[in-house]
């Protein structure tokens, strides 16, 4: 072969290798055109399991069709390989145009100023919600990121269950009953439990905190709880984990409850309003229903709260994306079709108008859903505070004191201490 | 491998003959073949230099540093390697893989061997034992055998329903911290297939007559396997213990995918290298996680070499 030098043939293959190595160096997975300013497509990246990819990627399908410009260069993974793809990207300044926010980094991206103001996105379509709404949606007093759902804690209960013993309601009283009832049911049932242990259920642990007077975080972003407060909400888990109320630890897999393993073992189940939606398909053969937590009989009015799934639109973003980002938000926010496609999998519609439209086509578990985030909704409720910088690991901590309590290496006081310990001295090191 | 029985003759070398004067053609020539060389090596000098040297460095030098990745180092001296001294975490990590070290590399190979002797009886079908026996090697490592793992050991698993049958009621062995380990440790020696491997060739190369010298001299199994076998496979043992003893100080997958990466129950999984990973993009602690695996390179050079000075008192190389 003459056509070919053996000097350009060097050539070429010094040109490809420099061209394959420089390759190699740049961009992230699924994103070219970069957030800071690309001329590419809006870069939106989330969370989720196969499910909610595919389904969003309707959503986001229609949404191109009906504005060619939406079209979404997608950034999906699962939700702990997202906060590191995220870390990784907020280090090298090139995040997502829009971006999913994960609940323990609401504030440290905050305090990176991953946030853009919404205030300046024209796009933006808020004309559904009312002025407390807009309070809601607030951190730090300034709306820089966009809640698009609803959760608030519940205890789910197997309806099929329920039946069966001849209960209709399961919560009927103060936490004390409800504690009574759950030891009465498993002592009478064979092979089945009241609940399962869910002393880590984080937003049912801010629920108990909240009726007893305290709060999981302060405003000045401080652990917001005693450490007789959680002493108290363990001491009431592991009674009824000792008296056989719940699995052992073991059948239940773990101090973080398996509702693979263990969701057909028990009456009831503390959680997130929002988890019926995929934890019912697992077990087609039962009804399940929502209620709201027990309430401690000193518990003061306001003691509701509303945890919102957020997302935002990237700093650095240019004008131009971001005022199509506003759009791309009011789409997912603001109209039924897309959460029709989507699903309730990210909790009730976070906008009034969308969730009454919704109530046409929800099922019996979504009608379950909305209804128990109604009537949160429409109460007057205290000010609830996100997670602080440096407390992300919070639930990390706290699965391992309960570990070391139920297997009795340490005491619930101990535990606690221990506990408020390592998640203050998280909280002191991002401070600074 | 060649096992030299006895030095070669010696010989008188010839004197070389004198160099044939170079010419400013065969100069070119050797400087264009030089040039080509550096060519065809610069895609791996360049990743060895961009992706693993530099990174290296500058994670040396942030060893040194309190960062949290997202805004600037902040330089702190040897406080991370003394912060590692007191924190009991880095302690149990250590305890948990020098454990797992100490226990799976020699149940891993032991069983590897095993398995080698059982093949190089010259069994028929042999590649297909020998590809099935490979098969755990190649998926050990690999999230979808740690989820596996987790159906066999989980409170209705396998194991338990085994155990059930002989009227047993079993624990869920990867939420007991008195067993959690030893499942890893099991499911480690399960992926013998790579050192059998190496192994069953170095069975192949040992000289047949060797075994019928010894038979003559009325051997029996066990003396030709203690006198014959063993010592013309030190160099392969030496060889896997190396290879697996640096893998059992890395091992993070199934660790990471049995407790959801946390480590648990109790910390009685934290391997060092999750250890490492929890502190760099859980707590955002990328300073410390740097002196860690700082610390765990040292190690793992160290012990390195000590098995480097040792084998001469049991490596026999047959020269």
């Amino acid at each position: 072969m003459r056509s070919m030098s053996r000097r350009s043939l060097l050539a070429g293959a010094g040109a490809l290798a420099g061209a394959g190595a420089l390759t190699a160096c740049g961009g992230v997975a699924g994103g070219s055109g970069g957030g800071a300013g690309g001329s590419g497509g809006l870069r939106y990246a989330f969370w989720g399991n196969n499910v909610r990819q595919t389904n969003y990627q309707k959503a986001f399908d229609l949404m191109a069709e009906e504005n060619p410009e939406l079209a979404l260069k997608v950034e999906f993974a699962d939700y702990e390989a997202f906060q590191e793809r995220m870390t990784t990207q907020m280090a090298a300044g090139n995040v997502a145009d829009i971006f999913w926010v994960p609940s323990p980094q609401v504030m440290t991206y905050y305090s990176n100023g991953l946030y853009r103001p919404l205030a300046e996105i024209d796009t933006l379509d808020l004309s559904d919600y009312t002025d407390a709404d807009l309070q809601d949606f607030l951190l730090d007093g300034e709306h820089n990121t966009m809640p698009f759902g609803i959760f608030v804690p519940v205890v789910r209960h197997n309806a099929t269950f329920a039946e069966e013993a001849g209960l209709d309601q399961i919560v009927t009283g103060d936490w004390k009953q409800f504690a009574e009832l759950m030891k009465d049911y498993s002592a009478e049932t064979e092979g089945r439990f009241g609940t399962a242990y869910s002393a880590d259920a984080d937003l049912p642990f801010e629920g108990w905190l909240r009726q007893h007077g305290e709060q999981l975080w302060t405003e000045d972003g401080k652990i917001g709880y005693s450490q007789e407060g959680l002493e108290a909400w363990i001491e009431y888990w592991e009674d009824l984990r000792t008296s056989g109320a719940t699995p052992e630890i073991g059948q239940q897999d773990g101090v973080t409850a398996s509702w693979e393993d263990a969701g057909d073992l028990c009456l009831t189940w503390f959680g997130n309003s929002n988890h019926i939606v995929d934890d019912a398909t697992f077990f087609p053969d039962y009804d399940f229903a929502l209620e709201h937590l027990p309430v401690a009989s000193e518990a003061e009015e306001g003691h509701q709260f509303l945890y919102f799934p957020r997302m935002a639109i990237y700093k650095e973003t240019s004008e131009e994306k971001a005022s199509l980002a506003g759009e791309v938000l009011s789409f997912c926010t603001a109209n039924v079709e897309t959460q029709k496609l989507t699903g309730l999998t990210m909790g009730a519609p976070v906008n009034p108008r969308v969730t009454e439209e919704y109530r046409e086509f929800a099922t019996e578990d979504e009608t379950s859903m909305l209804d128990v985030v109604t009537v949160d909704r429409e109460v007057d409720r205290r000010p609830r505070y996100e997670a602080p910088p440096g407390s992300n690991t919070w639930r990390q901590v706290m699965v391992r004191v309960l570990e070391e309590i139920t297997l009795g290496s340490s005491t619930i006081s101990e535990g606690a201490a221990s506990m408020i310990d390592e998640v203050s001295r998280g909280i002191e090191r991002a401070a600074g | 491998m060649t096992l030299a029985k006895s030095a070669p003759p010696a010989q008188v070398a010839a004197p070389d003959p004198p160099p044939a004067p170079v010419g400013a053609g065969k100069g070119r020539g050797r400087r264009r073949q030089t040039a080509a060389a550096h060519v065809f090596l610069a895609p791996w000098l360049i990743g060895l230099v961009v992706i693993t040297a530099l990174p290296m460095l500058a994670s040396l030098v942030l060893s040194f540093t309190d960062y949290n990745i997202l805004s600037t180092p902040r330089f702190v001296g040897l406080a991370n390697f003394e912060r590692l001294l007191e924190d009991p975490r880095f302690w149990q990590s250590a305890k948990v893989t020098g454990i797992y070290v100490l226990v799976s590399v020699p149940l891993q190979l032991g069983f590897a061997l095993l398995l080698a002797l059982i093949l190089d009886k010259g069994l028929r079908g042999l590649a297909i034992y020998r590809s099935a026996y490979y098969l755990p090697s190649l998926l050990g490592g690999s999230v979808a055998v740690a989820v596996l793992w987790k159906q066999i050991f989980g409170y209705d698993g396998l194991v338990n329903q085994g155990l059930a049958m002989i009227g047993i009621q079993g624990s869920n062995w990867l939420q007991n911290p008195d067993t959690a380990l030893g499942t890893l440790i099991i499911l480690n020696a399960w992926t013998f297939g790579s050192p059998m491997v190496i192994f069953l060739a170095g069975l192949r190369q040992i000289p047949e007559e060797l075994y019928e010298a010894a038979r003559v001299d009325g051997a029996g199994w066990a003396r030709q396997f203690a006198n014959i076998t063993i010592p013309l496979l030190t160099p392969i043992i030496f060889f896997n213990l190396i290879l697996q003893t640096i893998g059992a100080f890395q091992a993070f997958t199934q660790a990471h995918v049995v407790s959801g990466g946390t480590g648990g129950p109790v910390d009685s999984t934290l391997f060092y290298t999750l250890y490492i990973y929890q502190q760099a993009f859980v707590n955002f602690d990328m300073g410390y996680a740097a002196a860690l695996a700082w610390v765990l390179l040292l190690v793992i050079a160290v012990i390195t070499a000590l098995h480097f000075t040792l084998s001469k008192y049991w490596v026999f190389y047959g020269d």
